[in-house]
């Protein structure tokens, strides 16, 4: 082992990186864009309010109560028409939903229970999900004022062991997104990279200089590990400062688990670029590695949320012990003491790929 | 006194195809050995082993008189590719200051080195270009800028002269006399006959053998002909089979 060598290897790629300005736009800029598109997402106003049609078929007090009670809600855009208007305002999709409230609609104490049809769109399920939860939302609580003005003498006071009553959907998914992207650029670039050495001849150069091929990871490693702290610094810095995103934890340890991904990720991409010629072929591994571990994670969804053999195939999926390690880190504040079996499992992993990767540069590699 | 290179009845297969067979040589100090034959007779093959870049399938390949593949000849060989095999996107002086740091050239040595052998292939003036602004022909010069770097006992070039214009041509030869006359030794692949006079000695090699081997005039003696083309055509079987490889 020359420290010197590997050093030499290590400056070659950020001289080579240093002047491609379109890959360090990405490196930098992309991460940065998503967290800023999805914060605009998350906490932008102007969500869409789903249109409901209402059609009030008798002058009852407690419908009419009722109506106000919706138009209240600020996620609905509340109409009322006539039967007629109302199943065609459906059929043209300018409503989502329609609400037919009964002529003699009224609390009756001990009556016959009383239908309230909705007939929903159905052709969208976020649409759908919309009205049935805001109709769940108000349509009770309503019908508890109309009993008693006061409302209910019960009211439930929430506190939070993490997170707060700010905490959003951003907050949850900010920390993920870190991790994904430097898994994502460190093995495209790896990949790439690796493959031009094939394609140009220079690897044949490597092989038979005096580096080894453990001098040749090391190298690697070394130089794109380097991008991948660059990265995960601004896009921290990017979440925390100018998102203001929760963030409670060590960020010592997140730049550890985002080390121990990066290490991985490098020799997942030399490992496989020996199975591309080209560089589409690389691009091609894409949907392969990094969507379906984009998808069982627990980026988007939880984990415990999907049918259980996905879960098991997703414990398998390096990523998602880098996400649940990277969300407690940042979201509870979590030490080694919780997260020290993903501590083992990311370096299992990065240690196997070493040994994958430098598998493939054997002598007679090229 | 030892050869350089010696290889033992090497034979190296590629799927299905017999690359080389049965290959024996033994290359001295001092000297330029020439390695003749149409595209895909073996020579890339035969040169990649010596180099150490591949490993023989039977026989052995002998450099310094270590087995190849050995890390301990690493630093002394020097290996020019067929392409440049060069970084496109790094400058000159960075390619050959990363190379020469692979090889061990001292640091303090790196800087006088590196403008010692651009000055050889005249590039002085291209050092701080980025290689994708080269030409064919300067890609090459580059090349062999790489591999004369860290001053190595054994030079192996492969194809070293293609693209390269008559006098660029003449130079490189006049650089590879001095550097056999300073004791090295040289192996040059050539398809081009009438580089192979230039040569101190000769291998003909045909579909992965080796034909014949020895200096150009003993080369002529065998055959009783003149000219090294006439000698080599004689010696291989099927002149039309020949053409078609692409001989010249």
């Amino acid at each position: 082992m020359s420290l010197r060598r590997i050093r030499a290897l290590a400056a070659r790629i950020i001289h080579q990186f240093r002047r491609d300005r379109r890959t360090l736009f990405l490196l930098v800029v992309v991460p940065v864009l998503i967290l800023s598109l999805l914060a605009w997402i998350y906490r932008g106003d102007g969500a869409r309010a789903v249109s409901l049609a209402v059609v009030n078929q008798g002058q009852s007090p407690l419908a009419a109560q009722l109506v106000s009670g919706l138009r209240q809600d600020p996620t609905l855009d509340v109409q009322e028409l006539d039967a007629a208007a109302a199943a065609r305002a459906l059929d043209r999709r300018e409503a989502d939903a329609v609400l037919s409230l009964p002529a003699d609609l009224a609390i009756r104490p001990g009556g016959p229970p009383q239908e309230i049809q909705v007939t929903l769109e159905g052709s969208d399920p976020s649409a759908t999900g919309a009205v049935l939860g805001a109709l769940n939302r108000t349509l009770p609580a309503t019908l508890v004022r109309a009993v008693d003005p006061a409302g209910l003498p019960i009211q439930i006071t929430p506190s939070f062991l993490h997170g707060g009553p700010q905490f959003d959907r951003l907050d949850y998914l900010a920390p993920v997104v870190i991790g994904f992207f430097v898994f994502f650029f460190v093995f495209l670039l790896t990949s790439v990279s690796f493959l031009r050495e094939r394609i140009e001849g220079s690897i044949e150069r490597l092989i038979v200089s005096p580096l080894s091929r453990g001098e040749i990871v090391l190298g690697y490693m070394l130089g794109f590990t380097l991008f991948a702290a660059l990265q995960a610094t601004v896009t921290i810095l990017f979440a925390v400062y100018v998102l203001r995103i929760h963030y409670v934890g060590n960020l010592g340890l997140v730049f550890l688990f985002t080390l121990l991904l990066t290490l991985g990720a490098v020799n997942l991409g030399i490992f496989l670029s020996t199975f591309a010629r080209t560089e589409l072929q690389v691009v091609q591994f894409i949907p392969i590695v990094i969507v379906p571990q984009g998808l069982l994670s627990g980026i988007l969804w939880p984990i415990a949320s999907l049918p259980v053999p996905l879960q098991w195939l997703a414990h398998l999926l390096p990523l998602t012990y880098a996400a649940e390690a990277l969300r407690g880190v940042m979201i509870r504040g979590d030490g080694l003491s919780t997260l020290w079996v993903n501590l083992v499992v990311l370096s299992g992993f990065a240690a196997l790929m070493v040994v994958l990767g430098t598998a493939t540069l054997r002598r007679e590699a090229a | 006194m030892d050869p350089i290179v010696e290889t033992e009845r090497v034979g190296k297969r590629f799927g299905a195809v017999q690359a080389l067979d049965e290959v024996t040589l033994a290359i001295p100090r001092g000297v330029i050995f020439g390695l003749l034959g149409p595209s895909g007779s073996g020579k890339t093959t035969l040169i990649r082993l010596i180099a150490g870049a591949l490993r023989p399938d039977a026989g052995q390949v002998c450099v310094f008189g270590r087995p190849q593949p050995s890390r301990a000849n690493a630093a002394r060989i020097g290996y020019m590719t067929q392409s440049a095999a060069l970084y496109p996107d790094l400058s000159l002086r960075e390619n050959l200051a990363f190379f020469g740091t692979l090889y061990g050239v001292p640091e303090r040595h790196l800087r006088a080195r590196i403008e010692a052998v651009v000055a050889e292939v005249e590039l002085a003036d291209r050092l701080d270009s980025p290689l994708h602004t080269f030409s064919g022909g300067m890609r090459q010069r580059a090349s062999l800028a790489c591999a004369l770097l860290h001053e190595p006992d054994l030079l192996i070039l492969d194809e070293p002269t293609v693209g390269l214009d008559p006098v660029l041509r003449r130079t490189f030869w006049e650089r590879f006399r001095q550097l056999a006359a300073a004791g090295k030794a040289l192996i040059v692949s050539s398809h081009v006959m009438d580089e192979a006079d230039r040569c101190d000695l000769l291998a003909f090699l045909r579909d992965g053998r080796v034909l014949a081997t020895g200096s150009p005039a003993a080369l002529r003696d065998l055959t009783g002909h003149a000219n090294l083309e006439d000698a080599f055509l004689s010696l291989a079987t099927g002149v039309g089979s020949l053409l078609e490889g692409g001989i010249r």
